[in-house]
């Protein structure tokens, strides 16, 4: 069976001790990011990749995916002792989460997270390797006109479910699209918006422009409450532990959350955050007893925790095998693995399957340092949580600053980050979305090529998207996906005249 | 926020404009080979615009000011501060070179916003200066600028 000789080569390539030293300090780096707010896993992943130029791009990937595992969980830890949530996937669980804490369960809320999260991880590998090969396959058969439909089902999708207000979202995004404008046209290779400057021909680079927004942006946006929620306290591991009757309890939460969470994070748009608030809601909804929740429910802890954890492995399935990054956290692995020299898509798993299969063997071993670390090391990052802010801000500026400077070596892409990040502070303050603009600057050369490759073949008719069945379907989906917001912004302003 | 979403909107729609007309003035949309590098730029300038002009429209119906988004006071010049110092920092890398900058940078910094100890400001500065150039210049052989000019 070439599917375990595969498996087999995946272990052996992520168990060499570079890639397991990657693994292991990409989760725990991925902890601590979590867990501090204000630093969530886009802007982790964006200042951790130019780390990753020196390394092979599969030590690389290990280590970023690692990161990402790692902050689904280190964003627990906040929401539960604190109440403030590391990262947008764990604010459903401040809910009960906190109010165990309040009720001195602290401990076994953090210790079922970590457990779910390990279940919900390891099953989501499980389901990453059997589904992506097919996906892939199933892939290979795209043409332009189904690539660009699914790369606009993707920019629709992220815009939709990203923010409050569907129009702000849909600026963000076609923003992006404008960026991605600039520099060398892939086809003619004509410079646009160049105005003569040699940096601006080369175009907008994502990974300073991310900094930007995640780091920076929100680094300045925390800078208006001067120090910060403090955590206090001690925790011992042996207060982590869940007690069997929790463990009953949450079992079958575990479960749903698992299912839900990965079903969502395939999704091309929709990621782990979402897939928590769902998976909070079902649980809600099944209960017997529906009035404990939001007073300290076990469940309400153990299904979103696992569901953010399967929705991110599952993030990476429309990543690796379509090229479509399903969360602004994947649309920065993505950039990476186009930096690295490698091309996402159904291609790679034929062409690189050492790195897809050292990727997905790797996940298996970061989950397993994801429960002890998370259990075992518990005591340390709750210490950890207690430096400053005035010492910690100017460390992540400083990361910034060099992530951006890192990327080609130049002052021009760290002037970039700094308009970035002012531009990050009020679209945060604003209501815009920088999710939607990440993704649609990492997916805007590839989407225009697609797009002017699928009006050659037709010869300038649109027709070409309706006509070829999948990019019907993905074309229809995308078109509601645009409709949906319309149609309610009609109704409200109707309403409002009568 | 009305008031930014309506300044907004229409800075946005200027934008657009020059965005879809400067396609169109000096790039090519299209010919016998297909669309040319002018379209997708023309027709995403044409979509921002209409998208600012119905935020323009939204704002200006709506008749409830919002509430206020920007910081005041100790906020704002916090936000101000670490802004400036941060673009000053950027700006003057060429010529004071990285693991100096760094330093200096992060001795204000936390100076600024902590009121530390001054030998914790110290440890801070050029511990993290030092680890900076450890992982980056002598591990992942990254040329740092160096300082451009020099004191003594």
């Amino acid at each position: 069976m070439d599917f375990l000789a595969h498996l087999g080569m995946g272990f052996g390539i992520a168990l060499t001790p570079f890639n397991l030293m990657m693994a292991v300090a990409g989760v725990m780096v991925g902890m601590l990011i979590g867990a501090l707010p204000g630093v969530g896993p886009p802007s982790g992943v964006a200042m951790l990749l130019p780390l990753t130029f020196g390394m092979e791009p599969t030590s690389g990937i290990i280590m970023l995916a690692a990161m990402y595992a790692g902050t689904m969980y280190g964003g627990t830890i906040t929401s539960v002792l604190i109440n403030t949530p590391g990262e947008s996937a764990s604010v459903v669980t401040c809910l009960d989460g906190y109010q165990m804490a309040l009720q001195g369960r602290a401990g076994p809320a953090l210790g079922i997270a970590a457990i779910g999260s390990f279940i919900a991880g390891t099953i989501g590998v499980v389901l990453l390797m059997l589904v992506s090969p097919l996906l892939a396959r199933w892939a290979l058969s795209f043409g332009p006109p189904e690539s660009f439909a699914l790369m606009l089902l993707g920019l629709t999708t992220v815009t939709l479910l990203g923010g409050d207000d569907p129009l702000k979202g849909y600026i963000s995004m076609v923003f992006g699209l404008m960026l991605a404008m600039v520099g060398f046209d892939i086809i003619s290779g004509e410079a646009r918006y160049g105005f003569g400057i040699p940096e601006m021909m080369d175009g907008v680079d994502f990974l300073p422009v991310a900094i930007g927004l995640f780091g920076l942006g929100e680094v300045l946006a925390g800078t208006e409450e001067k120090g910060g929620a403090q955590v206090k306290g001690k925790l011992r591991l042996r207060e982590v532990l869940p007690s069997l009757a929790d463990w009953a309890k949450s079992k079958w939460s575990i479960a749903r959350g698992t299912v839900l969470g990965f079903a969502v994070g395939v999704l091309p748009g929709a990621g782990p955050t979402v897939a928590s608030f769902l998976s909070y809601t079902v649980e809600k909804r099944v209960s017997k007893t529906p009035e404990r929740f939001g007073k300290g429910a076990i469940e309400g802890v153990a299904a979103p925790e696992s569901a953010n954890n399967a929705a991110a492995t599952a993030a990476m399935v429309p990543m690796l095998t379509l090229g479509i990054p399903g969360s602004a956290t994947t649309a920065i692995m993505l950039g990476g693995l186009m930096m690295w020299g490698l091309r996402p898509g159904p291609m790679l798993f034929e062409k690189n399957p050492q790195f897809v299969w050292g990727l997905i063997a790797s996940q298996y071993i970061a989950n397993v340092m994801l429960l002890v670390a998370s259990t075992a090391l518990i005591p340390l990052f709750v210490r950890a949580l207690r430096i400053p802010y005035s010492i910690l801000m100017p460390l992540i500026i400083l990361f910034c600053v060099t992530g951006a400077y890192s990327l080609k070596n130049n002052v021009w892409d760290v002037g970039q980050m700094l308009v970035f990040g002012v531009v990050g502070y009020f679209m945060k303050k604003l209501g815009y979305s920088p999710a939607a603009l990440v993704l649609a600057l990492v997916l805007g050369p590839l989407a225009e090529r697609s797009l002017r490759q699928s009006l050659i073949i037709s010869d300038a008719g649109i027709g070409i998207f309706f006509t070829r069945p999948i990019s019907a379907v993905l074309m229809v989906l995308a078109l509601a996906a645009i409709a949906v917001p319309l149609a309610k912004w009609g109704r409200s302003r109707l309403s409002s005249k009568a | 926020m009305r008031a930014a979403d309506r300044i907004t909107a229409a800075l946005l729609f200027v934008f657009a404009v020059a965005f879809a007309a400067g396609a169109l003035r000096y790039y090519e949309y299209g010919g016998s080979g297909g669309p040319g590098p002018a379209f997708l730029p023309f027709w995403l300038g044409v979509a921002m615009a209409l998208l600012a002009l119905m935020m323009l429209v939204k704002a200006l119906r709506n008749p409830d000011p919002g509430e206020a988004w920007l910081p005041r006071g100790e906020g704002l010049r916090h936000t101000l501060v670490v802004l400036g110092v941060t673009a000053l920092f950027i700006a003057l890398l060429k010529y004071v070179g990285m693991i100096i900058g760094t330093a200096l940078f992060l001795a204000a910094l936390v100076r600024y916003l902590g009121a530390h100890r001054w030998w914790v400001t110290l440890a801070i500065a050029v511990g993290a200066a030092g680890a900076n150039w450890l992982v980056f210049v002598h591990w992942l052989r990254l040329p740092f600028p160096e300082a451009g000019i020099w004191i003594f």
